[in-house]
């Protein structure tokens, strides 16, 4: 069945990867033609809002903070509630939106988002955090549907080889996309929109599922079939 | 229905996104409150703003119309800021109700925390005295809660905080329960305490919501 609601798009990952950066990236380079609204999840102040507001890269009023009670897992995952009514809110005062991207105050690499919430999510790490942190894995890392690899541009200061991460996301991703970004890369964030735009149109049509990358690994059911919950 | 009815509206696990509320905790801390003068913070809740939300929600699951509720409730919630608060805190029931199929849903949505209460307690046949039990507790317990977050201590503590209230909290819940009409609420209000809730809107730094 076609899909009229907006695609809600949450952005997970550690503090400092560049989820906001990521975030203001996507209202520049979409803005132009696709209508937009942001949820950001401050854990501490509405520092991300305030910058993404300051940014100009969307009107303000399109930009709304979520206090989470320094509870910022549960605000993406088990009492959704007051990122619902924000995104409702959105919705309902901007008829026409057709994509709200959600970003996670999730300060760690078992954070993600219920499906209850977001319809898809990226994962974001960055080549700062080291080669290894790919390795170390997560159901972000290993199941959001896009893991993105950050600031390729530092790799060669950091001594991390952004090539090899991307190839070792692969691999622990077992197919599913990686994207090596960075925002000097005009390449790279071609990239990285042609995959918004093909989710978002996967979701017009109806044909795109919500899966959750879960906090736990998968696991098979007496039936026979594998769950990540 | 009602027996583990009133549980669940207790339950901080209940999903109405109580986890982002601080029951005016942090406003007060940021405005100066020594974390050992909490107790008293929770006493002065229990004689003013806990009380008068706690008739709110009484007189509310009573029947008394919705909009005369609303005005009693406002004139004695003065700040623009806390009433806000208190209709964010409110749609988390609402949004709980509209999903369970509850009458409660059809609620205007700028009802405030005490009146979606007190409606979810008359869809779900709560006594008078369990809403006026439950608002006030719920009150108390999210400020001791917050507590742990902002002024670290053994979590044990404010146990005891809250136990010591418990008589002052039985005679409150029988002074509000027997009330039906929105006149009948009590108007007592702590100014400094508004203040503080005042202030918290324009607060760079800040973990909850109110
Ligand atoms: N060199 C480089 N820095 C970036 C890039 N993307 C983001 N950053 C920087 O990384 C820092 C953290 O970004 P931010 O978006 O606030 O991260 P968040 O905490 O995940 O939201 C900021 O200083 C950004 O300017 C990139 O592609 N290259
Ligand atoms: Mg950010």
């Amino acid at each position: 069945m076609p899909e009229t609601r907006a695609l809600r798009l949450g952005i997970a990952g550690p503090v400092g990867t560049g989820k906001s950066s990521l975030i203001a990236l996507l209202c520049r380079e979409l803005g132009g033609t696709i209508e937009l609204g942001v949820v950001t999840n401050d854990i501490y102040t509405d520092e991300d809002a305030r910058m993404l507001r300051a940014a100009g890269v969307l009107d303000p009023d399109r930009i709304r903070a979520v206090e989470t009670g320094a509870c910022p897992h549960t605000a993406i995952r088990d009492d959704i509630t007051a990122n619902a009514i924000a995104i409702e809110d959105l919705e309902s005062d901007y008829p026409a939106t057709e994509l709200v991207l959600i970003e996670s105050g999730g300060d760690n690499l078992t954070a993600t988002f219920s499906p209850a919430l977001v319809d898809a999510q990226i994962f974001v790490l960055d080549v700062a955090g080291g080669g290894d942190v790919v390795r170390k894995g997560g159901p972000g890392i290993a199941r959001a549907d896009l893991l993105v690899v950050n600031k390729t541009d530092l790799a060669p200061h950091v001594g991390v080889d952004a090539d090899r991460m991307r190839r070792e996301g692969e691999q622990a991703r077992e197919g599913r996309p990686v994207i090596a970004l960075s925002r000097n890369d005009a390449d790279s964030i071609a990239a990285l929109t042609s995959w918004v735009r093909h989710l978002l149109a996967r979701h017009r049509h109806g044909e795109h599922v919500a899966t959750d990358p879960g906090p736990m690994a998968p696991h098979f059911h007496a039936d026979g079939t594998v769950h990540a919950h | 229905m009602s027996g583990i009815a009133a549980l669940l509206l207790a339950d901080a696990r209940l999903p109405a996104g109580g986890h982002t509320q601080s029951a005016g905790l942090e406003p007060a801390l940021l405005g100066g409150l020594e974390p050992t003068d909490i107790p008293g913070f929770l006493r002065t809740r229990l004689a003013t703003s806990a009380r008068v939300d706690a008739a709110t929600a009484v007189v509310t699951r009573a029947g008394a119309p919705v909009e005369q509720v609303l005005d009693a409730w406002a004139a004695r919630t003065p700040s623009e800021v806390v009433r806000a608060a208190a209709v964010e805190a409110g749609r988390g029931y609402l949004r709980l109700a509209r999903t369970l199929g509850m009458p409660t849903s059809l609620l205007p949505r700028d009802t405030p925390r005490p009146i979606a209460l007190g409606s979810l307690a008359r869809d779900l046949g709560l006594a008078a005295a369990e809403v006026a039990r439950v608002a006030i507790y719920d009150d108390l317990q999210t400020a001791c809660a917050a507590a742990l977050k902002l002024a670290p201590m053994d979590p044990a503590t404010p146990v005891g905080w809250l136990l010591a209230c418990a008589d002052p909290i039985d005679e409150a819940v029988a002074d509000v329960a027997k009330l039906t009409e929105p006149q009948q609420i009590p108007a007592t209000t702590a100014p400094l305490m508004e203040l503080w809730q005042h202030a918290h809107s324009t607060a760079t730094r800040r973990l909850f919501r109110a």
